[in-house]
């Protein structure tokens, strides 16, 4: 069967009341999944995966990745207005899509995110329509060699991403590497720097560190001055994009939408990864770097662009092949196999229907999350107007229950505050957090893949260049940390 | 369709957390239910991540509780350090009070005889019910080098090419023990490759980047009817009944000792009262009974250990298997 | 003043991390151990730490550090989140919320009893519908079962 006539079958069995309406339903919880910091798209799923059973299997699923499309979506809500992520996808969005909002551009940067990530999101489905099959098979070659030449690469991001001072951006990095150490060696499964404390053998988890780091910091900085009533004291401005924000963002969607396909694909990589190494590269690439961190849209249009496209990416592989990528796929899995449904590569021939259904789902899905988002957007702006004094309390409430709703573990909701103090003290002496989110995201897996790889090859290390793939990331990291290396020398000899 | 939409909707809305008003429970359940009990939800508690056999094998457990017993069962993933976390807690700080039950694997005697460093021990949890087992399944690349080798050969090639066969492992875990068994006891000698899960070996089999992989039936069964990997032998006590051509490793290497099987069972708590104890027991068994579960389960590729099933005493029973796995750790020095 | 002491958390952080990496094995049979990546992460701390130290350019001139009342109010924010997160095990979450809610809203920035009411009753309620009914997790509770 054709991509075409499996698209039309695909949509002629999603196009019914019932399965239109699970859609929607999922959409709806996704966008507030999304919005509410740190609940994320993972214990949602986990939370109404016993809802599906009831339904059928491909309206269960259409709920399902409606929900996951459906946090991408919302989680910049939150990110642009009050500087507090939704979800650990978008904590890059906080960099420029708040700065936006305080100089009254928070319908701009909402609005660019919302067509931003439905642009990313189509696109992206139209790639995986046609080419599935073939993009699956080359996603299974990706081995431990493979995935650490990705990381790599994506470190090397992390640099691309300071601000300010880099001996402290440089600190960062490594202190996320030694604190994503924390917990069970997941090559040989020692504990490391648990102390024996139990709480840690998990290792700190990455939502309340972001949490923290990120909104609870916001919010302690913020009641500093509660001199202002409101948070954006500017007249808000246009509720929707100027052509000059679409000519600036048109690129970065592009971009974005690529990367965090490709991201999404492998397995290791995924919508958070995906939308840090946007922005660095957008940030890298343009005209006038200074502008990123005080409001360019391009740090909200790229990013929000890479997370959307991850997450058809990830979905190749659980499709085609019935491999998850990320544990949020691998719940999506689960689904399937609890309505007796047994994903693999004959999945395609055998349950088209249901195949091509989930991909007219995300079709349909996309249309209706744009649609549902846009006119909220006059809503959300209004949220500003809300006395902070009344604002700040339920948000961080919001935050601790979806901090706790991780793993239902009080000890995480510590692990917040002790973060968001530590982000505050950090951002008043100018140190930038985002690498160190990164670091922390990427360290585990790097170093997994590389022992991995060496335990794999007779030559140890060399196995990483005798394999072509791996080799080309490899130079590639290397080359582009050489060049700033050069570049930061250069620049100062220029001072001097 | 508009009103059952509506129904749907209203459902949902109301749906956890809410008394549900008790469907009809199966008589023999139904008698054992203590008094004002229970007054809120039961929660299941899966030690993997959602969407992973442990969690599907929970949730459809849950699934024919709730409907034998009108009781509301909620599934909890609680994740982290290959299991020890969610383990650590249930023996530690699950409250006794009958609303936590944890569906737990035979991984937990390892986790509690070696990592628990007398924090906890296997007394402080209690089998309340047997689910089902699975075994370990040798898988080779549907097309690689070693296609269409029986496990001796691959045993031979081990021996005779030390460190050429890559398999995939899991450290701390029966994935590894079955390996270390094989060596000791053959003199092969195969190049380890560390994973987080029986899941990520299988990829990595499938796309060539390990030449052995160990795993559930569950696990691979999409990729085995594509023809992309293709079991090898079953480190069972007999074959499996839904895969008669395959052998066991006892078969092919003339042994007796080389069974790693997964065993699924419910705990709960130490110090549970013995009647709410007695009725989250017999709701787990009267829905192991259902043929609609077994034959999902069967679906899922499990079988059912004949004596387990049959068990009077389920505690001595599967309390008698992990004594049994005490005793490799103490033959294999991990534990003095 | 502070940052000079922040530099020294670092120095010391980066050395302590890196002798409890020393003690976990750095090299094994197949390559890295254990405690070769933390290793190298806490002695670059270290190191990072030293530098900053010595290094004039990179330290702020002129901290925005807050007044005694406005520094006040942050410390009431950490104190409010602090008995969240020790109530909720303890006395349920609805009781803790009902607690952290007012101290947050009437200490940090004055807001009338009948708004603190108001907003306490109205945030718990919808938590509970969301997450308690429309998602399923339940929230935990007290001793008295709510």
């Amino acid at each position: 069967m054709d991509a075409l006539s499996g698209l039309a079958m695909g949509f002629s069995v999603m196009l019914t009341p019932a399965n239109l309406y699970y859609c929607f339903l999922g959409s709806l919880i996704g966008t507030m999944v999304g919005v509410l910091p740190g609940l994320g798209p993972l214990a949602a799923l986990a939370l109404l995966l016993p809802v599906t059973f009831t339904l059928s299997p491909i309206a269960g699923l259409a709920m399902l990745a409606a929900i996951f499309y459906g946090a991408m979506y919302g989680g910049s809500t939150t990110s642009i207005l009050v500087n507090i992520p939704g979800e650990a996808a978008s904590v890059i969005t906080c960099l420029d899509g708040h700065q936006m909002a305080l100089q009254g551009r928070a319908g701009a940067a909402l609005g660019m995110a919302a067509l931003g990530s439905f642009i990313a999101g189509t696109l992206s489905l139209v790639v995986l329509t046609f080419f599935a099959p073939v993009l699956a098979a080359i996603a299974i070659r990706f081995g431990p060699p493979e995935n650490f030449g990705l990381m790599a690469l994506g470190l090397v991001c992390t640099l691309f991403m300071i601000t300010g001072s880099k001996l402290k951006g440089l600190l960062m990095i490594a202190l996320g590497f030694l604190l994503s150490s924390v917990g069970m060696d997941m090559v040989n499964g020692n504990e490391r720097f648990t102390f024996g404390i139990t709480n840690l053998t998990a290792g700190v988890e990455l939502l309340s560190v972001v949490i923290g780091l990120f909104g609870i910091s916001e919010i302690l900085l913020n009641v500093e001055r509660i001199v202002q009533n409101t948070l954006v004291a500017e007249r808000i401005r246009k509720l929707l994009p100027t052509w000059s924000d679409w000519k600036a963002s048109f690129a970065p969607i592009l971009r974005g939408s690529g990367l965090g396909f490709i991201l999404g694909i492998v397995p290791g990589g995924g919508p958070i990864t995906a939308s840090f190494m946007s922005y660095a590269i957008e940030r890298r690439i343009a005209r006038e770097p200074e502008r990123f961190g005080k409001g360019a849209i391009e740090g909200v249009a790229g990013p929000e662009s890479a997370n959307n496209a991850a997450v058809a990416g990830s979905m190749i592989p659980l499709l085609s092949l019935g491999i998850p990528s990320n544990p949020i796929t691998a719940l999506l899995l689960g689904a399937l196999i609890i309505q007796g449904i047994q994903p693999g590569p004959l999945f395609i021939s055998q349950r088209p229907d249901l195949f091509w259904g989930v991909v007219a789902a995300m079709y349909i899905g996309n249309v209706m999350l744009l649609v549902l988002n846009l006119p909220l957007i006059g809503l959300w702006v209004q949220m500003l107007r809300i006395p902070y004094r009344f604002l700040f309390p339920v948000i961080v409430l919001l935050a601790m229950v979806g901090t706790y709703s991780a793993n239902k573990n009080v000890f995480d909701i510590w692990v917040m505050l002790g973060f968001g103090i530590l982000g505050w003290l950090l951002r008043k002496l100018e140190y930038d957090i985002a690498p160190f989110v990164l670091a922390f995201v990427l360290a585990p897996l790097l170093e997994q893949s590389l022992r991995q790889s060496m335990t794999m090859s007779v030559d140890g290390a060399m196995i990483l260049f005798q394999r072509p793939v791996s080799a080309g990331l490899v130079a590639a990291s290397l080359l582009l940390l050489v060049l700033m290396v050069i570049r930061q020398f250069k620049t100062k000899r220029g001072d001097s | 369709m508009k009103r059952h939409s509506l129904k749907v909707l209203a459902g949902l809305l109301l749906s956890a957390g809410l008394a549900t008003p008790a469907l009809a429970a199966d008589p023999a359940v139904a008698k054992l239910k203590p008094k004002d009990f229970p007054n809120q939800p039961i929660e299941y508690t899966v030690v993997y991540p959602a969407g992973g056999g442990m969690d599907v094998t929970a949730r459809l457990l849950a699934k024919y509780v709730e409907k034998v017993s009108g009781d509301k069962v909620l599934v909890n993933n609680r994740t982290g350090g290959g299991g020890m976390v969610g383990h650590t807690w249930l023996a530690t700080q699950a409250k006794n009070d009958g609303y936590t039950v944890g569906v737990v694997a035979n991984l937990l005697w390892g986790d509690a005889i070696l990592r628990a460093q007398g924090k906890w021990s296997l007394a402080d949890l209690e089998p309340i019910g047997y689910i089902n087992s699975d075994a370990l399944i040798w898988l080779v690349q549907g097309d690689g080098a070693l296609k269409g080798k029986s496990l001796k050969e691959i045993m031979q090639i081990a021996k005779d090419k030390p460190n050429t066969i890559r398999i995939a492992t899991v450290p701390g875990t029966m994935w590894e023990y079955l390996v270390e068994q094989l060596e000791a006891n053959t003199g092969a000698k195969f190049l380890r490759v560390p994973f987080q899960g029986g899941g990520a070996g299988i990829n990595a089999l499938a796309g060539g980047n390990v030449d052995l992989a160990q795993g559930f039936v569950a696990e691979f069964r999409g990729l085995a009817e594509a023809g992309k990997v293709a079991p090898v032998a079953v480190a069972a006590s007999a074959r499996l009944p839904h895969m008669k051509n395959l052998p066991t490793f006892n078969e092919q290497l003339g042994a007796k000792e080389y069974t790693w099987q997964v065993v699924r069972y419910a705990v709960v708590p130490k110090g549970t009262a013995a009647d709410r104890k007695a009725y989250l027991s017999a709701a787990i068994s009267t829905a192991m009974k259902d043929a609609e579960l077994i034959a999902e389960y069967s679906k899922a590729g499990v079988f059912f250990d004949d004596a387990l099933m049959k068990s009077t005493n389920v505690a001595r029973d599967i309390n008698a298997y992990a004594e049994s796995e005490r005793a490799f750790y103490l033959k294999t020095g991990r534990v003095k | 003043m502070v940052e000079r002491l922040l530099n020294l958390f670092w120095i010391l952080l980066g050395s302590g991390a890196a002798w409890h990496a020393w003690t976990l094995g750095l090299r094994g049979p197949s390559g890295p151990e254990s405690g070769l990546f933390p290793f190298i992460a806490s002695c670059a701390i270290a190191a990072l730490g030293l530098a900053l130290m010595l290094a004039r350019g990179s330290r702020v001139t002129r901290p925005d550090w807050p007044d005694a009342i406005s520094g006040l109010r942050a410390v009431g924010v950490a104190i409010g989140i602090a008995l969240m997160a020790f109530g909720m095990d303890r006395i349920g979450f609805v009781a803790a919320a009902a607690i952290a809610m007012p101290v947050l809203l009437r200490t940090i920035d004055r807001a009338s009893w009948l708004e603190t009411a108001l907003l306490t009753t109205g945030s718990i309620a919808a938590i509970v519908l969301i997450f308690g009914r429309l998602l399923g997790m339940p929230l935990p509770r007290g001793p008295w079962g709510w």
